[in-house]
């Protein structure tokens, strides 16, 4: 029997290493049953190196790193049961918790909120990975891994940009545009130009790509939806039927005013309720302005702003309040004004509280409890530009209405 | 997902019919045995089926390490020579997963000739 000597077992030692055997223990075993091998097989008269060289390949098809694979693999794989078992898990329970939230929020029933958010973070932290992490590991090229991967970046991105959409979450609109970038340039190039390679994969690709590319586009139309036409038309027929009755009624109290002996107090009263009307529509037009410029245009009018842009949120609110929410100092001068008008009908004409106009604070259910909110955060805080004019029109009109129960 | 790359099993017999036969062969050798390294477990096996079945490298050391990371088998290390042999036994968790196994290949073999019609040979 052929015996070993050392620097021959470092020899064999060193060219298992070499050829990607990383485990200890298995560079171990490895060596000894080459050793045994050998030592059983190989003639005192054979030469070692090439001796070696002939049996190493009855140990692999391809190459010796076979075996390192293979046994990573096996050591993982009792990880693998319990990633899938999860991955199903937490798919189920994501689409039947999303379900069940859909259905809430479609009947207008409490819950469906804290539904969405633990069905899309179920789904997106535990489903979507484990789904990519065993997606990735069956693929032999790394190409696909890398597809994988960014498709994965890309589900959980538009995901998260549901949520926070329905959830009314800030970032919503930058998180579902960059998901959409992601989508169209880095997840799409990579994929058709990866698959459009290979004939085998050439057709598949291209028919793929294409419904990616309509799926993209159909999610593209829906970054900014608004409010139909029809609630657009009824939002500006509701305001404009407002100011036109401020109008009339103004003219109305003009007439009164005309026909009358007119005394002191009226015409302090004429004087205070133009004056308020008159800030009241500089505020107007500011916003107006205001709402043009931040949409890229200027000079429209009511009815355009209404119209086009009147179901934006941000507008009405930045240009009215500042960013602790307290009203800025245009719309608390009007207030103030109010209130004097107020104190002044009550005081000049004796009128009863109930004709006055009311400026007090309300309560209102918040998010967690019964809150008390002042009287501009009622009419203007958190309201959309058609809603805003549309309250600014309604003060309008009752000026002009206390107005004529004085004359 | 894990369909292997290695070929189990290298004999006379397509791969596909004793695919998954690796992990009772090596069980129940050990448990018949009480330790055994690598290289003795081929030799073992081909000498049992007469050469008809032989363990390929490629395919044993991955499976005995992947059962000594579940618990199912110990290991024992012995210096011989100027080298490190690793000598494998089967725990106590590891028989009964064994006879498991034995069992389960025992009930299938039994279907199987039932659903062939296949008759023993009788000696």
């Amino acid at each position: 029997m052929f015996v070993l000597k050392d620097e021959q077992i470092r020899f064999i030692l060193e060219d298992i290493r070499r050829n990607g055997i990383v485990t200890e223990a298995l560079q171990q075993d490895l060596l000894d049953h080459i050793c045994c091998v050998i030592e059983t097989e190989m003639l005192d008269e054979s030469n070692f190196e090439e001796f070696y060289r002939s049996i190493l390949p009855r140990f692999f098809k391809r190459n010796l790193r076979e075996i390192q694979e293979e046994t990573t693999l096996l050591l993982t794989f009792k990880n693998y049961y319990a990633m899938k078992k999860i991955l199903l898990i937490s798919g189920v329970f994501s689409a039947i918790t999303l379900l069940i939230g859909a259905f809430l929020k479609l009947l207008f029933l409490p819950g469906a909120g804290f539904l969405f958010v633990v069905a899309i973070i179920s789904f997106c932290f535990l489903f979507l990975p484990l789904l990519s992490i065993t997606r990735a590991r069956e693929q032999k090229e790394n190409k696909n891994k890398i597809i994988i991967g960014i498709a994965t970046i890309f589900g959980v991105l538009i995901c998260l940009a549901t949520l926070f959409k329905v959830m009314h979450w800030p970032f919503a609109n930058a998180m579902w545009m960059a998901s959409l970038v992601v989508l169209f340039f880095v997840f799409l190039p990579v994929y058709f130009f990866t698959g459009i390679r290979s004939s085998e994969t050439k057709t598949n690709t291209i028919i793929s790509s294409i419904l990616i590319l309509t799926a993209g586009g159909l999610l593209f139309t829906l970054t900014n939806l608004k409010a139909s036409r029809w609630t657009d038309e009824s939002t500006y027929t509701s305001d404009d039927r407002l100011r036109v009755a401020a109008v009339f009624v103004s003219e109305q109290n003009q007439i009164a005013y005309a026909t009358d002996s007119i005394s002191p107090r009226l015409t302090e009263l004429q004087v205070k309720a133009n004056s308020i009307c008159s800030k009241i529509d500089q505020l107007k037009a500011g916003l107006i302005q205001f709402s043009s410029h931040g949409e890229g245009e200027q000079g429209l009018s009511e009815s355009q702003i209404i119209r086009n842009y009147g179901t934006s949120l941000n507008f009405a609110t930045a240009f009215l309040f500042d960013q602790d929410g307290k009203a800025k100092l245009d719309l608390m001068a009007i207030k103030k004004d109010l209130v004097e008008f107020n104190s002044f009908v009550e005081k000049q004409f004796s009128k009863n509280p109930s004709v006055l106009l009311d400026l007090n604070d309300v309560f209102r259910y918040g998010e967690k409890d019964q809150e008390v909110i002042s009287w501009e955060q009622n009419n203007f805080d958190h309201l959309s530009i058609a809603l805003t004019l549309r309250n600014f029109n309604q003060l309008v009109l009752n000026i002009r209405l206390v107005e004529a129960t004085c004359i | 997902m894990y369909i292997k790359k290695i070929v189990y099993i290298c004999c006379m017999y397509s791969s596909e019919l004793i695919k998954g036969t690796l992990k009772t062969i090596i069980l129940k050798l050990l448990s018949v045995n009480d330790k055994m390294y690598g290289y003795e477990i081929t030799q073992m096996v081909k000498e049992l089926t007469g050469g008809k079945i032989q363990l390929t490298e490629g395919a044993l050391y991955p499976t005995l390490h992947a059962l000594e990371a579940q618990g199912i088998l110990s290991t024992e290390v012995v210096n011989v020579g100027n080298r490190i042999r690793k000598y494998y036994s089967i725990t106590q968790t590891g028989k009964k997963v064994a006879k498991d196994k034995v069992d389960e290949f025992s009930e299938f073999i039994g279907t199987m000739m039932d659903l062939l019609d296949l008759k023993p040979k009788l000696v």
